[in-house]
């Protein structure tokens, strides 16, 4: 396990730089890797946005405080840069932010990095109904098993509020799997 | 095995001495953060290559784009609301319903959107946060003539456009 204040002060130092953000790549690339894809959903915009991710985190090092945990200053780039990339995605093709997600659960059974079966295809239906709030705290909580503690930190949302959310998501995806 | 002879247990053979491999394969199975039962995938050997790609992009990419510092997006911000006021300033008080905020709400945001700045809004609001009496205070004060000068400069390709003699 790295320390974090280290790795932090190694980033921040121009000699150690390079090495300590290797490590820092290898530490968070997959999960980091696995928020993204929850969002924009295709392999390839996944790639894309994890770069700019991590080339925004190298940019922008040394105006991290320490205020905040890396990891979650880091979640929280992943996760705009994420969402800005589907809302810029949308405007381009001139749709709304909904119709867009709506486009991107449709193209999944033609995508050659998706062999989910019919329920996870579902399930997938299911959370691109959902509001943004609660569909990222669904996929932190469901999939990637974050803690709300974590989610708090990174999405700036009271513990009691992500509670709220991730119920009434819960509630929401059981009603879409079962009626339709 | 049992040093302590209070206590009436044994442990297998050579139990301590493996228990950290297998506590290590176990965390290692474990740390797979590959979601449960989501169904994507990604290409083999993603992970592993990422590293490089990344790196060529980095030294690709031109050096030193910084967040822009607080005073330039002020400064710009304020030139944007200057041009639009100067371009609605006929209507201005005929009208109540374009009041200063609404204008330079939209019209900022407008500048923004259609712009390339390669910021988030989330950064941009982390830099300059906005509030309404921010906005305001901005709005009210007085715009240098140097800044409106270098904005015209800057983004005038047809001087024409302006219409300049019309205002004279």
């Amino acid at each position: 396990m790295i320390v974090e204040e280290t790795l932090v002060q190694e980033l921040k130092t121009k000699h150690t730089q390079a090495q300590a953000f290797e490590v820092l790549v290898n530490t968070y690339k997959e999960r980091l890797y696995w928020q993204i894809r929850g969002i924009v959903l295709n392999h390839d915009d996944a790639d894309d946005v994890l770069q700019n991710t991590f080339i925004k985190i190298y940019r922008n090092i040394d105006g991290f405080k320490g205020d905040s945990q890396l990891f979650s200053w880091m979640y929280r780039i992943a996760t705009n840069e994420a969402l800005s990339f589907i809302k810029q995605r949308a405007r381009m093709q001139g749709i709304t932010d909904v119709d867009y997600q709506e486009k991107l659960v449709s193209n999944l059974q033609a995508d050659v990095f998706f062999e989910g079966d019919e329920i996870q295809l579902k399930l997938q239906q299911a959370i691109a109904t959902l509001p943004e709030k609660q569909k990222l705290v669904f996929n932190m909580k469901y999939f990637q098993e974050l803690k709300y503690e974590e989610i708090s930190k990174i999405l700036d949302t009271s513990v009691g509020g992500l509670k709220a959310s991730y119920h009434l998501a819960v509630k929401k995806v059981e009603q879409y799997l079962k009626t339709d | 095995m049992n040093k302590n002879n209070k206590i009436p247990f044994k442990t297998p053979q050579g139990y301590f001495d493996s228990f950290e491999d297998r506590l290590m394969d176990k965390l290692s199975t474990e740390e797979n953060f590959m979601p449960k039962a989501k169904g994507f995938t990604v290409p083999d050997n993603y992970f592993e290559t990422f590293n490089d790609k990344l790196k060529g992009k980095l030294n690709n990419e031109p050096k030193v784009i910084q967040l822009y510092p607080v005073k330039k997006i002020l400064a710009f911000a304020a030139s944007v609301a200057a041009i639009a006021i100067i371009f609605l300033g006929y209507n201005w008080n005929s009208t109540e319903e374009l009041s200063i905020s609404a204008l330079a709400n939209t019209d900022i945001e407008a500048y923004f959107e259609n712009n390339e700045f390669d910021l988030t809004s989330y950064e941009i609001a982390e830099v300059l946060p906005f509030t309404d009496t921010e906005f305001s205070n901005m709005l009210n004060s007085s715009i240098e003539n140097e800044n409106i000068l270098d904005y015209l400069s800057d983004n005038t390709i047809d001087f024409e456009e302006l219409n300049l003699q019309d205002n004279e």
